[in-house]
């Protein structure tokens, strides 16, 4: 039961973070909350599956296209739902135009691909038992999404612009930073971490149109466990809400587990509602 | 489909009420000139959409009888003409096609909705307008002679589905422990809630019973429970497919030797190419129909073997869908050309002709109904198949009917 709990547990647990991740990396470039981080996770696991299965494609490859087609529906994001809005209003009220961007292309997933799961090819034939490779490829793609973005902000250019915007967004156009190019570009890095994660974890939660609402849901939960912006707190937020998930599997079963995770999931914001690894903010007035 | 809008002018209005009344007053039927047009049958599949793979396949069905109908010269002289509108899985637009087919396109005769939860939404409009129809839903407050005395079933109802199982893993199989579960959707748990007291009133013990969130890929937890509760038998009710081979994909990975008894779905293509491993398809028995199934010689009833071949001269495609599917929605619309030839295409006419209606030999099964039962489908024509032994659409009966 431990075993099931810790191997199934981070796995899916590395899936939401990756999702939270994604949001995370939309919300710091643009301060919209974007909607459509589930959309990415489940195009990631049915684009997957039509170039791997139904094209017959090499992994590697597929995993490439994947990648391009996440970066490009990123920037299509940015582009169709976000920009035009940011133009003409200062309230949250974008986070709308962003889920009706996702819930149109997931109706048109639904046409196209059929509303019914179908298969996500076995990557790496290890397993089964523990070792499966449903299990420890999220794990490798969320630490390997970590690295990489800590590598970003520290050690690049583009990635402490990344940052600047983040931190300030009107001081950092005053020096001269391209804040509509920069907040593309994190469209797109949001657009391919939200691919891997529905990628990775594919063999687990097929190729569904259904995955949309709850990778939103579980996906948001680590977020706003961790604190907006913060991936390390999404990392952090992901796996504990993964593992405390299949506990709950364990222990109370079927449709109680979700709503054990909801009455701890409210409960804690009830408590701190920064996040458990986000810093109350102050405003200047 | 399309409709002609015709331009129609005070003149012609004025004569053609001149016409009427005149026959009115000499009480003489309706001008002949009227019998030469197409007898209207309203067909509501869904299409598209999450539950159109049933629809889909009996489209096939129901567009073969009705070619074949049209070929042989139609009803009387009269051509057949579908006006299919697809519900898109959607009950909205189930009655809103409704209200279309009943009072623009005047339908004689109405077939569907095929799911049940547009049937649900679409029956009492249906039957407000006082148009005859036939469905093949399963949802058993769908017929009532008193609310809806023109709707009939040409299928099973969820009382005889849940009987023919439950008697399978009782009577044939001998199994008492029995784990029941469903998904979390109004069809899953309305189910397992009226199929558990019906075991347990066949004297069964259920040790687990319960309704699981499809959406959670993992079912281990659940399916330990069960088996620590000492299930020798697993009865899971769903038409989710990711759901079904999740239950399958669990079993086989903990090695667990149990059968599993259940839902037609457990047997579609959906759910196979979903398997883990090929073999996790043993020993899965799903709701089928007797006159659609193979016997244990690999052979189908006389007359589902004459509509196969037909079939394939058709070159309609089997493969993709299941036989029953395409049997129960090619009967239908023969029922309804044989009705109307026989006794006329009015509501009372043709309600009047099902009321009376021994059993007719259709391919998926043999229909009667009488004024006070318009639940058509026989209890002995309701079985369990090999899901494994699926070929052209169509499985082998279970072990233990000794056909």
């Amino acid at each position: 039961m431990i075993e099931s709990i810790v191997s199934y547990g981070l796995a899916v647990g590395a899936v939401y973070a990756l999702i939270g991740i994604t949001y995370n990396l939309m919300f710091s470039a643009s301060r919209v909350f974007s909607f459509t981080s589930g959309m990415l996770g489940m195009l990631g696991g049915v684009l997957g599956s039509l170039f791997i299965t139904k094209f017959g494609l090499p992994v590697v490859v597929g995993l490439v296209l994947v990648l391009v087609c996440g970066a490009a529906i990123g920037v299509i994001t940015e582009i169709v739902t976000v920009r035009p809005v940011l133009k003409s209003l200062e309230q949250h009220l974008y986070v709308l135009s962003t889920l009706a961007f996702a819930l149109m292309v997931q109706q048109l997933v639904a046409i196209e691909w059929g509303t019914d799961a179908q298969p996500f090819p076995r990557l790496i034939p290890i397993g089964p038992g523990w070792l499966d490779q449903q299990f420890w490829l999220p794990m490798l793609a969320c630490a390997a999404t970590i690295v990489g973005l800590e590598f970003l902000y520290r050690r690049t250019l583009i990635g402490r612009a990344f940052v600047a915007i983040s931190e300030d967004s009107y001081a950092a156009r005053a020096l001269g930073l391209p804040e509509q190019g920069l907040r593309m570009a994190s469209f797109a890095l949001a657009g391919m971490v939200g691919m891997l994660a529905g990628f990775t974890g594919g063999e687990m939660l097929l190729a569904f149109f259904g995955n949309q609402p709850t990778l939103n849901f579980y996906g948001f939960v680590p977020v706003a466990l961790g604190g907006m912006g913060s991936n390390r707190g999404a990392v952090i937020g992901g796996l504990a809400l993964g593992l405390f998930q299949q506990a709950a599997n364990f222990l109370v079963g079927g449709i109680f587990a979700a709503v054990a995770v909801f009455v701890v999931f409210i409960a804690i914001l009830l408590i701190r509602p920064e996040g458990l690894a986000g810093a109350a903010t102050t405003r200047r007035v | 489909m399309s409709t002609n809008l015709r331009v129609v002018t005070r003149r012609q209005v004025l004569a053609g009420s001149a016409v009427s009344a005149a026959a009115l007053a000499s009480g003489f039927p309706a001008p002949a000139i009227a019998n030469s047009d197409p007898i209207k049958i309203g067909f509501l599949p869904a299409l598209t959409g999450p539950s159109s793979s049933t629809g889909v396949g009996m489209n096939r069905g129901t567009e073969l009888a009705v070619e074949e109908i049209n070929a042989a010269g139609g009803v009387g002289g009269r051509k057949i003409e579908l006006i299919v509108r697809d519900t898109q899985s959607d009950p909205t637009k189930a009655v809103n096609a409704v209200a279309e087919l009943a009072q623009r396109q005047k339908a004689a005769v109405i077939w569907g909705p095929l799911n049940s939860g547009e049937a649900l939404a679409a029956t009492p409009l249906i039957a407000r307008e006082k148009v005859p129809m036939i469905h093949p839903c399963w949802v058993d407050q769908l017929i009532d002679v008193k609310k809806y005395p023109m709707a009939f079933r040409n299928a099973p109802t969820n009382q005889q589905i849940g009987a023919a199982a439950n008697h399978y893993v009782m009577d044939v199989l001998k199994l008492k422990k029995v784990a029941v579960v469903s998904d979390t959707t109004g069809y899953g748990t309305a189910s397992v809630d009226a199929y558990v007291p019906m075991l347990t009133a066949k004297g069964a013990e259920v040790v687990f019973s319960g309704h699981i969130d499809a959406a959670n890929p993992d079912l281990k937890p659940d399916m330990l429970r069960m088996r620590s509760a000492g299930a020798e038998v697993i009865m899971p009710w769903s038409v989710n497919a990711g759901f079904l081979a999740r239950i399958l994909n669990t079993r086989g990975a903990m090695g667990w030797d149990v059968p599993v008894v259940g839902q037609t779905t457990l047997g579609s293509g959906q759910t196979k190419a979903l398997l883990e491993k090929p073999d996790y398809w043993d020993k899965v028995y799903s709701n089928n129909f007797r006159n659609v199934c193979f016997n244990k010689d690999g052979k189908l009833p006389a007359r589902a073997q004459e509509f196969v071949e037909r079939l394939r001269k058709s070159k309609l495609d089997m493969g993709d869908t299941l036989l029953w599917w395409i049997a129960v929605g090619y009967d239908a619309p023969r029922l309804m050309a044989e009705t109307i030839k026989a006794a006329g295409s009015s509501p009372e006419q043709i309600t009047g002709y099902w009321n009376q209606l021994k059993p007719w030999p259709g391919v998926y099964g043999d229909i009667s109904f009488t004024p006070e039962q318009h639940n058509g489908f026989p209890d002995d024509q309701v079985i369990m198949c090999e899901v494994s032994s699926l070929r052209d659409g169509a499985f082998k009966l279970a072990p233990g009917y000794g056909a």
